[in-house]
């Protein structure tokens, strides 16, 4: 480890390792999470821990006391004890150090994310350093590399578009009602068809606050399912859907018909009742559930799933894009990581510093008190206090990395200058 | 002061090419340092532009719309000072490069036809003459700020429509805000012209009795009334949409041009001021 590197170990696997049934294995609950880092800190080779397991990654970050010891702890505890197969060649990865320190900065900020970007991790993230945080798994290094991570993820989505975009069909149809329509939250949808198409467009829709959820299904009984997984939707026989339309805003078809569900004719109809609104129609169905020439009418805006890939594709090219930058942020936030790393290795020097200066006052102090009036000698203690601080402030300051410049030859020249050493010793 | 004049008409196209290659740079990088900057370099300009006005007014003794420089300057004014109460009520910036840029073009007529000597005619210091021309000058900037909107509105329509998400896709606010817009800013243009022309139809007729009528200046400007009051029906009536009536205010933002500039330069002596 180079002298100022910060003290860290990091055994994880992620999506890109292994598949989902041994990911699902090594994932940890809450309880279980928690479970597990008392168990690492029992362990004489670990003195801090933080665990992070998210569906598409399980990771765990140890300060350790012997690293070969607190490899092997957690590496038998949280990953082969429930996945043996995460032995093979490949399954794992392993990070030390400053390495350690920057994967955790990236996953933090969504670098590491199966889908580029991704804003959930940085919540998880957050929420598992509470866990460990409650738990007292983590001591000043891992809780300042926390703190270090958590800034990055934030600066990323506050400085950067490494989030922008919708990179989901669900989330392509919320952004195209969000260009056309002045807000969701005043937006009536009617989906047409209830299958898990329809489910997974519907939920970032009502997620993100659709004022009305319509849902028009041949097969009722599947509708029910549909509205027991999304209560606010209404359900509406098949034959109404017409009618409806008129009253939307987005419609979305995903049935498996044979024939198309929206006509032409029916939506000129439609529009005309609506007054020719505009109206954003999303087609998923195979085969086409809507009329390609309805894009002809005024105001329609017809999509299918080959506009949405291409929106989606141009959101991630377009996040792809802000990775440097979002790395720039990273090196920022390692940079001060590691200063305050620094900071740590001279705390034991300042502590000796201030030792032997206040063993210096309290002895010069008892000399010289019996020389003075005793109305003054509360005076005289508040005085050589004030002094003693404000000299070593400086140096204090600088040796802890603050001022900037320093190294463990100017460590060793302080130890040197106030005999620091021999200090230590008597 | 005529140093002053002239310096100003010099920079104020400057100034205004500058503050929209701010914007553009905000429109299209995101540029955080334009973004910064963009904002107070409008509003600095803006206020310069008003002392160049104030100035040109006390150095004449007339309200400065003598000539189609002076109106063209007025016109430019005006948008800049709509856009940045745009900017500051709704804190939507996206919409400046375009704006701006549309000031710019118009300052830079204004500077490119400025003449030295502005002719100095009676109807000049007539009130009357001022409330005529504030009202058609009002008018023709909201219609140019129409006009602007109308062609955001345009471009992303079609993207919409063809779904291929160009340049202007997720910069703008939403289709139906600019179509708001563009829809508030023809109905003020609309309203301040008919004042305009109400009240330059009253004015003319005690002036000149009918022969006023056939001011190749004042037929167009009728025309380009009659194109926005049709263009308002026909939305009221619900026949045209967002895409017709955007189509036709940017036809109106030519015929405008044509009435401001070519017109009075070859057709007209008895409108020459504006």
């Amino acid at each position: 480890m180079a002298p100022q590197e910060p003290p860290l170990l990091l055994v994880g696997t992620d999506f890109r390792c292994a598949p989902i049934e041994l990911r699902e294995r090594v994932s940890c609950t809450g309880e279980e999470a928690e479970h597990a880092l008392v168990h690492l800190l029992a362990r004489p080779g670990v003195s801090e821990a933080f665990l992070l397991s998210t569906c598409n990654r399980t990771e765990v970050y140890l300060q350790p006391q012997d690293e070969d010891e607190a490899y092997h702890t957690a590496l038998d505890l949280i990953f082969l004890d429930k996945a043996p197969e995460l032995e093979r060649p490949g399954r794992l990865y392993v990070k030390r150090n400053g390495e350690a320190a920057h994967h955790l900065l990236a996953v933090a900020s969504g670098l590491e994310s199966m889908v580029l970007g991704e804003p959930e991790i940085l919540g998880q993230v957050k929420q598992q350093a509470a866990l460990a945080e409650h738990v007292g798994s983590t001591g000043p290094v891992l809780r300042r590399l926390l703190r270090s991570a958590l800034t990055a993820g934030a600066r990323a989505r506050q400085e950067t578009a490494i989030t922008s975009g919708a990179v989901s069909l669900g989330y392509a149809v919320v952004e195209l009602a969000r260009n056309i329509f002045t807000g969701l939250e005043e937006c009536q949808v009617l989906l047409i068809g209830a299958g898990e198409i329809a489910r997974s467009v519907a939920r970032p829709i009502v997620e993100r606050g659709a004022k009305e959820l319509k849902v028009a299904n041949r097969s009722q009984e599947r509708a029910r399912q549909f509205q027991e997984e999304i209560p606010m939707a209404q359900l509406l026989p098949f034959d109404e859907r017409l009618g409806a339309v008129a009253t939307a805003d987005v419609v979305i078809a995903t049935t498996s018909a044979e024939e198309p569900v929206l006509t032409r004719k029916q939506l000129k109809e439609a529009m005309a009742s609506r007054r020719n609104r505009p109206l954003l129609v999303v087609d998923l169905g195979v085969p086409r559930n809507v009329e390609p020439s309805v894009t002809r009418i005024e105001n329609v805006f017809l999509h299918t799933i080959d506009s949405l890939d291409l929106l989606i594709q141009k959101n991630l090219k377009r996040r792809k894009e802000e990775v440097p930058h979002v790395e720039e942020i990273l090196d920022q936030e390692l940079q001060h990581f590691r200063s305050w790393i620094r900071g740590l290795e001279a705390e034991p020097i300042v502590a000796q510093m201030q030792k032997q200066a206040e063993r210096i006052r309290q002895h010069e102090l008892a000399e010289a008190l019996s020389r003075f009036p005793p109305e003054t000698h509360a005076d005289l203690e508040r005085l050589t206090r004030s002094m003693v601080r404000k000299i070593l402030h400086h140096p204090s300051t600088q040796l802890r990395g603050r001022g900037g410049h320093h190294d463990l030859s100017r460590l060793d020249l302080v130890r040197e200058l106030f005999r620091l050493d021999d200090e230590n010793q008597s | 002061m005529i140093t002053f004049l002239d310096t100003a008409n010099l920079l104020l196209p400057l100034l205004y090419l500058g503050t929209a290659i701010a914007y553009g740079f905000v429109f299209f990088a995101a540029h955080p340092t334009a973004s910064r900057l963009a904002t107070p370099a409008l509003r600095g300009t803006v206020l310069f532009h008003l002392v160049y006005l104030a100035a040109l007014a006390a150095h004449h003794r007339q309200f400065p719309a003598a000539t189609v420089s002076q109106a063209l300057s007025i016109v430019a004014f005006a948008v800049a000072v709509v856009y940045a109460f745009v900017e500051w009520h709704g804190r939507e910036r996206t919409t400046g490069f375009w704006m701006v840029s549309l000031v710019f073009f118009f300052q830079l007529l204004s500077s490119v036809l400025t003449r030295p000597n502005p002719p100095d005619r009676a109807i000049f210091h007539d009130p009357f003459f001022a409330t005529h021309v504030s009202l058609a000058l009002l008018g023709y900037a909201a219609f140019v700020v129409g006009a602007a909107y109308a062609f955001l509105f345009l471009q992303l329509y079609r993207d919409l429509k063809a779904g291929r998400f160009s340049t202007f896709y997720g910069k703008l606010p939403p289709l139906e805000v600019l179509e708001r817009m563009m829809i508030g800013a023809i109905w003020v243009g609309f309203l301040t012209l008919t004042g305009a022309v109400a009240t330059g139809a009253f004015w003319a007729e005690r002036l000149y009795h009918s022969a006023w009528l056939h001011d190749p200046k004042i037929l167009i400007t009728l025309a380009t009334w009659v194109l926005y009051a049709v263009a308002l029906l026909l939305r009221r009536l619900q026949r045209w949409q967002g895409r017709q009536t955007a189509l036709a205010s940017l036809a109106g933002l030519g015929a405008i041009l044509f009435s401001l500039v070519a017109v009075n330069f070859f057709f007209t002596d008895f409108h020459g001021f504006l």
